[in-house]
């Protein structure tokens, strides 16, 4: 409660200081090209996404937008290169939700607080995953997972790209709200977890839609529920994981995009950029090309945004406590 | 569609001029900046990414491929001439390569390295359309307990190559391990030697390792000689042909190589630098005048060069048939893909025929492209020798500066290079062979991540590398390869002292 207080409060007087110089900087805007930072490698699912909204973006505002890969540290390089430029309205960044809700608690030296050091544009588009198994695993559902962990507890693992990775976190919410326990396989990259659950040397793991449907179509996979609150049109027969097996009717985890800028940017800026994306997110050529790597359109305003990033940071910051408590 | 029908197809779908267009265009590309010591595969797929969104999904795919090949040809060239690794695949061809254009034999040495490249690539191409099928099962048989064991093997069977002191060959070996683990550890998330900064997060960049040891090193070295030595004379076509030795030489290493670049390349877990090590280390194993080797044998340019094209193009099988890629360039691809709606995967050789095999098709003239523009350009290349060293090596620290930005965009890395290379002078200096610090580099992080990953899935019970069939042949392999050498002196201390008589 305290943190909402103090964030909403920081936001309205850094409306203030800057409407009173906004009149002589927002007027002209943008007169020189944009930059986008990204914190991941070009052709990765943050920077395509970024790539796919740049383009539109650079037509409607007359200026270019330059895409700045600087990959590392799961995309917390991005944003502190971000945060290193003048909040100027020339500096922008397109981020996973990691580097804005668990890096804080993963990463020591942060150098920055997601919370008042960045200010939300809009939400680009977000991901379930799907819990995923060998199309022999003996449980065709997850009423049937859930049931032969709860018999056999630390016993059936399951892969992550790494630890605090969104998989891995996703995973240790479901088995705790589930009530069971899972045994948990560090990876690098869900190419590998893909190959570890085909060839049974691991038994499941919660990966994007779109890696799991080739493997599904070719009948050596099974998806048993998918994270997001409501069906997802990739995949519309994965039952949703809510209220399924003992989980809460509100269960929902998933990986998101978002455009934000470095605190202290012209809110007359902010304003015009959330419509502008807002606006290109609903055209549906964008939305099928996105859908088809696994994601779905968000939009929404600013304060949208910056409720997400409260809740989320809430929710992981919840599941990295219970897995620090264990180890 | 049967192979000979889908081979039929995939001419037709590569033979559009459109779609020849680019694979000639992807193709010199790659050669220019294989050729650039720094830049390499990934940075020009990078750059081409976006313009791949506006043209159909063949010509895309065709000429991101054709960069990639094209970057393993391109790399031996500075390999050889400058013992400035093009790219880190070609970092053992400076071994053998550098020596013969040392003794005015760079024609030859890069005319070899041209035709293993062109065979090992050929050779692959028929891995990949007779067993594709075969190779993406193999690649589920390799669990996390079969790498470990298969990378040890690597790593004892590649320790050997480079200077001839043992002791000092085994401390670059550790000094590559330590370097490797740098960075986020993967079970525990734990930050190791990074001293707080999350540039490291992610490890060394292994292009601005590569280019600091070999590259700045090599720079450095050259300072007090290079004016006083001569510009090398011009190469005639005459130079450019091997002897009857030679070739005798390559045709039994070329083979050997694209067998053992075919088989790693087609598992995802590996790569095609490793691929190029272990086919050195073959090389010298099994020949019978080890001792050539470091001082310009031409089975050390032709085994490697094969093994790391024919790796290549066998790269593709897990991507393309599991939707899996083995490395960050072909998740590159793989990305390129799926942006136009192709989902590699199982399903792929039925969904999108025209796809696979128009690629398939696209490797085998791309391949004869690049043949034939390096052959021609092999005079030009050599010529590269003839710019006077104050023009030509501060040329090439810019590219090497260039580069290593280029691959994450990180001034860090730029000073990081700096430092590399004083440390690679001093240790040419004291004659340790950077290449095995490489290979330790390569290998430490890949033997750790699966050794653990092989014990934490066993919940610690090391039989599990002697139960699994697969993990247990490497594991006497290996064994082998370290008693033998041992058997061997012991015989030979019995029987009368030979090595001395040649």
């Amino acid at each position: 409660m305290l943190t909402t207080i103090s964030r909403r409060s920081l936001m309205i007087a850094a409306f203030g200081i800057a409407a009173a110089a906004a009149p002589a900087m927002a007027q002209d805007w943008p007169s020189a090209p944009l930059h986008v930072y990204v914190g991941f490698p070009a052709g990765s699912s943050p920077d395509t996404i970024a790539r796919l909204i740049a383009e539109p973006l650079a037509e409607s505002l007359g200026q270019p937008v330059v895409i700045e890969n600087k990959p590392g540290a799961g995309g917390v390089i991005g944003v502190q290169q971000m945060l290193a430029q003048k909040p100027d309205g020339y500096s922008f960044g397109v981020t996973i939700n990691g580097p804005l809700t668990t890096a804080q608690r993963l990463i020591p030296d942060l150098g920055y607080d997601p919370a008042t050091d960045v200010a939300p544009i809009t939400l680009i588009a977000t991901s379930p995953l799907v819990l995923a198994v060998a199309a022999d695993f003996p449980a065709d559902d997850v009423d049937a997972f859930v049931a032969d962990a709860k018999a056999r507890p630390d016993e059936i693992s399951y892969g992550s790209v790494g630890k605090g990775s969104g998989a891995h976190l996703t995973a240790e919410l479901f088995a705790s709200d589930a009530g069971i326990v899972l045994f948990h396989i560090p990876f690098q990259s869900y190419a590998e977890v893909t190959t570890s659950i085909l060839s049974g040397e691991i038994d499941s793991g919660f990966m994007a839609p779109s890696a799991a449907v080739p493997h599904v179509e070719a009948g050596t996979m099974k998806m048993l529920g998918i994270t997001s609150s409501e069906v997802f049109p990739l995949v519309p027969d994965v039952p949703v994981l809510a209220g399924k097996a003992g989980l809460p009717d509100d269960f929902r985890a998933e990986l998101w995009n978002a455009f934000i800028a470095p605190a202290g940017t012209d809110p007359a800026i902010i304003a015009r950029l959330n419509t502008e994306i807002d606006a290109i997110l609903e055209n549906e050529d964008l939305q099928g090309k996105l859908l088809a790597m696994g994601w779905k359109t968000a939009g929404g305003t600013p304060e949208d945004l910056a409720a997400r990033i409260e809740t989320d940071t809430a929710l992981w910051g919840a599941v990295i406590d219970k897995t620090e408590a264990q180890n | 569609m049967t192979t000979i029908e889908g081979l039929a197809h995939g001419l037709s779908v590569a033979l559009q001029p459109s779609i020849l267009i680019y694979s000639l265009f992807g193709a010199l590309l790659g050669t220019f900046v294989g050729v650039l010591p720094g830049i390499g595969a990934m940075a020009a797929i990078t750059l081409l990414l976006p313009i791949t969104y506006y043209i159909s999904s063949e010509a895309a795919l065709v000429m991101l491929a054709g960069v990639y090949y094209g970057a393993q040809y391109g790399g031996a060239v500075a390999s050889i001439l400058l013992r400035l690794p093009g790219t880190p695949q070609s970092a053992v061809t400076t071994l053998d390569g550098y020596p013969l254009a040392q003794q005015g034999r760079a024609g030859v040495a890069l005319f070899t390295s041209m035709i293993s490249s062109f065979t090992g690539s050929m050779l692959g191409i028929v891995v990949l359309v007779v067993l594709a099928g075969w190779l993406a099962g193999m690649a589920t048989l390799f669990g996390a307990a079969e790498y470990a064991a298969m990378m040890i093997m690597g790593l004892v069977a590649a320790s050997t190559i480079g200077s001839e002191r043992p002791a000092k060959n085994f401390a670059m070996v550790v000094v590559g391990l330590i370097l490797g683990c740098v960075g986020t550890d993967v079970n525990s998330g734990a930050q190791r030697l990074t001293f707080g900064q999350p540039v490291l997060m992610d490890g060394i960049n292994m292009v601005a390792l590569a280019m600091g040891l070999f590259g700045v090193a090599e720079v450095i070295t050259n300072i007090p000689i290079a004016e006083r030595r001569g510009p090398p004379a011009r190469v005639s076509l005459r130079q450019l042909v091997p002897t009857r030795n030679d070739i005798r030489r390559m045709t039994a290493a070329i083979p050997r190589g694209a067998a053992l670049g075919g088989f790693f390349g087609a598992l995802p877990g590996t790569g095609s630098t490793i691929s190029s090590f272990l086919a050195y280390a073959l090389e010298r194993r099994i020949s019978r005048t080890p001792e050539r080797f470091g001082k310009g044998a031409i089975e050390g340019i032709a085994g490697p060069e094969a093994a790391n094209n024919s790796a290549s193009i066998t790269a593709f099988v897990p991507t393309l048939t599991l939707g899996i890629p083995g490395d960050p360039i072909m998740a590159l691809m793989l990305g390129a893909l799926v942006i136009h709606g192709v989902q590699p995967g199982p399903m792929m050789l039925q969904s999108r025929p025209d796809m696979f095999w128009g690629l398939v098709a696209s490797f085998g003239i791309g391949n004869i492209f690049l043949l034939l523009i390096n052959l021609t350009l092999i005079g030009v290349w050599v010529s590269i020798l003839r710019i006077p060293f104050r023009w030509l090596y501060p040329a090439i620290i810019v590219f090497v500066c260039l580069g290593v930005y280029s691959v994450r965009g990180a001034t860090f890395d730029i000073a990081m290079v700096a430092g590399i290379g004083a440390i690679g002078y001093a240790l040419t200096l004291a004659s340790f062979s950077p290449a095995l610090l490489l290979l330790g580099f390569v290998l430490g992080p890949l033997i750790e991540t699966n050794l653990r990953r092989a014990l934490l899935i066993s919940r610690g019970d090391a039989m599990v590398f002697l139960e699994r069939p697969i993990a247990c042949g490497f594991v006497v392999a290996t064994a082998a390869l370290i008693l033998l050498p041992l058997v061997k002196s012991l015989i030979r201390s019995r029987a009368p002292d030979k090595s001395r008589a040649d």
